[in-house]
């Protein structure tokens, strides 16, 4: 299909030059159906940038910049927080915590959501406590968990892993509840073994739910990470953010902020190109 | 014409693939309540080779009775048998289904050999057979194509490819062209009235649509609702191969279409299950179309 973007392109200025009105509506109903040109949005992306920062300087001089620090103070603070080391270690300390309880949250939730969606009995006697304990805030278990792992990387990891975890679980449970019941019968008519029925059919089904789990999980993992880095001992990024908080430092905090915003786009971005590659299938 | 009423009981025959004696099926519907009967007392045999279409109204039971002939459910009583046994699921009965049921995610070679994989052939063996099936239904050109981006024809081409590529003794077809626009249907029935003329598989083959039935078929079963129950069963003497001459303007073919035409019609305006607003507008005797 790549290969005829451009004839199409081509073919769409050509068409347009004739200014024939009822060829451009149906461009136009073509693109609010196809997923827009990347460059574009890339293009309005960026344009979108400035605005933030014209809105943001605009903001910094009228709060004044011991309240909301200008956007050239941020970058001056983020130049020195580089250059000193701190916001490497710190990136470095988070994403340890944040990558190895997201792991562990994978390894261990899709497996055990698709084992209980592959054994019914098994899926519903579990299920009312995996419900249970996803409705209870995570929150709740940070002084347990600070009493049986202390207040080092593995408490921290084991937080992230905790919050991650049941989106995870509960999607792939679904995803695998969720086959397509016409296509089982149409396995099962040309005579396919239940196993393969299973690999074949209810698994490949799934992949959809369980790429939605991650990005859930993966989101609430970078929120679990920041949360408990402050209740544990204070590291990392979710430290940074209450020394400089907690000191009024607001160029620094805000360096911090945005460095958290930059690691959940970069992750959830991944994810979702992830999920394009795995889905090639559904567009044209 | 044969009345279905006393089954067929001809099981010791080598020559009669499916047999159906007066069977039995309901569901108990998802949201509770009463069982709903799908099929009453039906009976019907297929001989080796011929081509059967089973005719009635919506909700007559027609898909219920193929997937009793597959081996999919069971019956409440009475017996069904294919090749003289109770039907098991499996690549001697092709099933192409009401809806194409596809596989989204593979594309037209793995969707066609996915019903090759039990077979025990070699991979050799199965990608030939691919290659043939889907040249048959002419499809060469798209084996590399997913179905989200194939027409409904070519979905169900592709469908109908699946069911042959594992050389069933009996086809089972629900409504399989239902979907397809007037011209592509036509040449549809053709094609495949040139592969069962090629292969001879006992077809069972579902339809509404009354010229359908008497353009493709042996024999018509005609089903009834509420519940449903084959009321009769009618040969089709026209001559094959039935595209080469006009058979639509055969004496016999107007009689016939006039007859299940008008069953037909009865059987929808008299179905107490049936809503039909203009019941008390239409004669239920009269007027041939
Ligand atoms: N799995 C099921 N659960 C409950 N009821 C069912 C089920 N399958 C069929 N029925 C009921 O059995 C009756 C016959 O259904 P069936 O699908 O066999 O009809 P049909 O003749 O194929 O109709 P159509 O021409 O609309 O496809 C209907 O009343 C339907 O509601
Ligand atoms: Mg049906």
């Amino acid at each position: 299909m790549a290969l005829f973007k451009r004839e199409l392109a081509m073919l769409r200025d050509v068409l347009q030059s004739c200014g024939s009105s009822a060829v451009r509506t149906a461009f136009a109903l073509r693109n609010l159906c196809k997923p827009p040109d990347s460059l574009m949005i890339a293009f309005y992306r960026i344009g979108f940038f400035a605005l933030l920062m014209a809105l943001w300087q605009v903001a910094a001089t009228r709060m004044g910049t011991n309240v909301l620090p200008s956007p050239l103070a941020t970058w001056r603070a983020a130049q020195t927080l580089v250059g000193e080391g701190q916001l490497i270690v710190a990136i470095g300390d988070s994403l340890t915590v944040y990558l190895s309880g997201f792991a562990i949250a994978i390894i261990v939730g899709v497996p055990l959501g698709v084992v209980m969606g592959g054994f019914r009995v098994l899926g519903k006697t579990l299920e009312v406590y995996v419900f249970a304990l996803a409705a209870t805030p995570r929150v709740a278990f940070i002084p347990l968990i600070i009493v049986l792992l202390g207040l080092g990387v593995e408490a921290k990891t084991f937080i992230v892993f905790l919050g991650a975890l049941m989106p995870i679980l509960i999607n792939a449970y679904a995803g695998v509840l969720a086959a397509d019941e016409e296509l089982l019968e149409m396995a099962r008519s040309v005579g396919t073994p239940r196993g393969r029925i299973f690999t074949s059919i209810v698994l490949p089904g799934a992949v959809p739910f369980v790429i939605v789990g991650l990005r859930i999980g993966a989101t609430i993992g970078l929120i679990n990470t920041v949360v408990a880095e402050l209740y544990t001992a204070v590291r990392g990024l979710g430290g940074l953010l209450a020394i400089y908080g907690n000191t009024f430092r607001m160029a620094e905090y805000f360096v911090v902020v945005l460095t958290l915003a930059t690691v959940g786009v970069i992750v959830t971005e991944s994810l979702r190109y992830i999920e394009a590659r795995v889905s090639r299938w559904r567009d044209v | 014409m044969m009345s279905a009423g006393d089954p067929v009981e001809r099981s010791g025959d080598a020559e009669v693939r499916v047999v159906l004696d007066r069977v039995c099926k309901s569901f108990a519907p998802a949201g509770g309540g009463d069982r709903v009967s799908a099929l009453q007392d039906a009976s019907l045999s297929v001989g080796s080779g011929k081509f059967l279409a089973l005719l009635g109204p919506s909700g007559c039971g027609k898909t219920t009775l193929l997937r009793l002939v597959d081996g999919l459910i069971q019956p409440d009583s009475g017996t069904v048998h294919v090749f003289g046994a109770p039907p098991r699921p499996g690549p001697d009965i092709g099933f192409v289904f009401q809806s194409f049921r596809l596989i989204p995610w593979a594309k037209v070679t793995r969707n066609v050999d996915f019903s090759l994989r039990d077979l025990g052939l070699t991979a050799a063996e199965r990608e030939e057979r691919t290659r043939r099936v889907i040249k048959m239904v002419g499809l060469t050109r798209f084996a590399n194509a997913y179905p989200a981006t194939l027409s409904g024809g070519m979905k169900q081409r592709v469908a109908l490819a699946r069911a042959l590529a594992p050389e069933p003794k009996v086809l089972l077809m629900d409504e399989p062209f239902a979907s397809i626009d007037a011209q592509t249907r036509e040449l549809m029935q053709i094609e495949l009235m040139r592969i069962w003329t090629r292969r001879r598989p006992a077809v069972l083959f579902v339809t509404h649509s009354v010229d359908e039935a008497i353009i493709l078929a042996d024999e018509i079963a005609l089903m009834g609702p509420s519940p449903g129950k084959v009321i009769e069963t009618v040969p089709v003497d026209l001559e094959r191969p039935r595209w080469t001459y006009d058979a639509r303007a055969e004496p016999r073919y107007v009689e016939l279409r006039k007859h299940l035409s008008s069953r037909m019609r009865q059987f929808v305006l008299s179905d107490p299950a049936s809503e039909f607003f203009g019941r008390d507008l239409v004669q239920p005797d009269g007027m041939g179309s």
